[in-house]
């Protein structure tokens, strides 16, 4: 690793200022885990990084707003995510996926902005959250505006965010009467990156299902809804019908290769993890729950 | 000072400490700088565990952590376990269950064991084979940590009585 200055801001706004809109080598670093993976590697060879570190203070709350959302602090490491009380209430898929997400140490040092904005298409929260209509607060020195998490990733290991904007907050609404669930497949070993995740969310239940967001990730370059598939839930949950999602999903999936299998091993994936993701969120049995270690 | 370096103050070990990182360092080689090889920088992925190290009180690995975040940090490695020549009982127990081969991994399971025994005094075999699938043994002695782990649950349980 070549070396590189470190700024430490005390406040959001000195870190926002040290950030240039223009040098891609100019980088914020939270917790690191990610970035310290592509810079021993030789992928990002910064000249500064911006250490958030001591904001943490101020972004670090967990806050359940009236309406019944959770703002969380871009800060909060993942593990705090996970054992929070709030979280496990009103988003209990949030706890349940982070209990497999990468390991102990890398939760307690990673945190839900640098998740975010690393974008790597293998991380389990994306999903998760576009499948639960999960927001984020950016802020720069030209304000602060929201975008769906849906809508933050433009490609590979790339987000919509300008070089000077930082999240701020993760938004989430309650969980509420909505029935959720991750399913992931990792190939090489438990706690390897997926090869493929499924995330959805179910508005409703049997043959009145109001919405149904169903979300692939890791086997495409960044998270995509399936809406051939989520369209076709809207005539119910009987055996043929979540059969039929599956099938359309694995059809219009834009499934990519990668070293943890090929394009048509994926694609069979998609039409098992479909269902399987499907059954779960809607408690039916017949799920095999070997895969949710 | 040069140009990429800068001075830290942290606590290492119950000591207060000061000493001039290069900034692209990691915990590790702070580690290694004073003298303390029991955190071994292995995978160099954060996947393996054997640069397991407290930091405020939490498992982090080495490898990943920059040196500089340890600036006012308590931090804590495997050697500072050992307490008045007496091993703790984490440590006792992976020796009576023969929990280790070549011992390579061993620090970072005793300390990840420490932390999940903090956490629940009497962890279920799923609960401790789950917590520990961050730290990978190469010579496969994991049903003997597993006993390992069980063993010191009841070691601290009556250690604890007395």
């Amino acid at each position: 690793m070549m070396s590189f200055e470190i700024a430490e801001p005390q406040t959001l706004s000195e870190a926002l200022a040290l950030l240039d809109p223009e040098d891609p080598s100019v980088r914020a670093i939270a917790g690191g885990t990610a970035l310290m993976l592509m810079m021993k590697s030789g992928v990002f060879r910064p000249t500064r990084l911006v250490s958030l570190r001591k904001l943490a203070d101020a972004h670090t709350r967990i806050d359940a707003r009236a309406n019944g959302e959770l703002a969380i602090g871009a800060l909060t490491p993942l593990a705090a995510l996970e054992d929070a009380p709030m979280v496990r209430s009103r988003a209990p898929v949030i706890a349940e996926t982070l209990r497999t997400l990468s390991n102990v140490r890398v939760r307690n040092v990673a945190t839900v902005g640098g998740h975010l904005a690393h974008a790597d298409p293998h991380m389990d929260l994306p999903p998760v959250l576009i499948a639960l209509r999960a927001r984020v607060a950016v802020a720069s020195r030209r304000g602060t505006r929201e975008v769906a998490v849906e809508d933050l990733f433009a490609g590979y290991y790339e987000t919509v965010l300008a070089r000077d904007e930082l999240i701020s907050a993760l938004i989430v609404p309650a969980q509420g009467e909505r029935r959720a669930a991750y399913f992931k497949c990792t190939t090489r070993a438990a706690d390897d990156w997926p090869a493929l995740g499924v995330a959805v969310a179910v508005d409703g239940a049997g043959s009145a299902i109001r919405e149904a967001r169903i979300v692939l990730s890791a086997a495409t370059s960044k998270p995509a809804r399936l809406r051939a598939a989520e369209a076709i839930l809207g005539e119910g949950t009987a055996d043929a019908v979540l059969a039929r999602a599956a099938e359309a999903a694995a059809e219009e999936a834009d499934v990519m290769a990668d070293g943890h299998g090929s394009a048509a091993y994926k694609r069979q994936l998609v039409r098992v993890y479909v269902q399987r993701a499907l059954r779960r969120a809607l408690g039916a049995p017949g799920v095999n729950e070997r895969a949710q270690r | 000072m040069a140009a990429g370096r800068k001075t830290i103050r942290f606590t290492l070990n119950g000591k207060p400490v000061e000493t001039e990182i290069a900034n692209h360092h990691n915990a590790v080689e702070v580690l290694e700088a004073f003298g303390l090889f029991g955190a071994r920088e292995s995978c160099a992925q954060g996947l393996c565990g054997c640069c397991t190290l407290l930091v405020d009180g939490k498992a982090v690995s080495g490898c990943l952590y920059l040196a500089a975040f340890l600036d006012g940090a308590v931090v804590t490695s495997v050697e500072h376990l050992e307490r008045d020549g007496a091993l703790s009982p984490v440590q006792e127990a992976f020796i009576e269950e023969g929990a280790f081969q070549c011992g390579f991994c061993t620090p970072g399971f005793v300390l990840m064991v420490e932390q999940l025994l903090d956490r629940c005094a009497a962890p279920s075999e799923d609960e401790i084979r789950h917590y520990l699938s961050g730290n990978l043994c190469r010579c496969a002695t994991y049903p003997q940590i597993i006993q390992a782990v069980q063993r010191a649950a009841e070691k601290r349980k009556a250690s604890a009585a007395a």
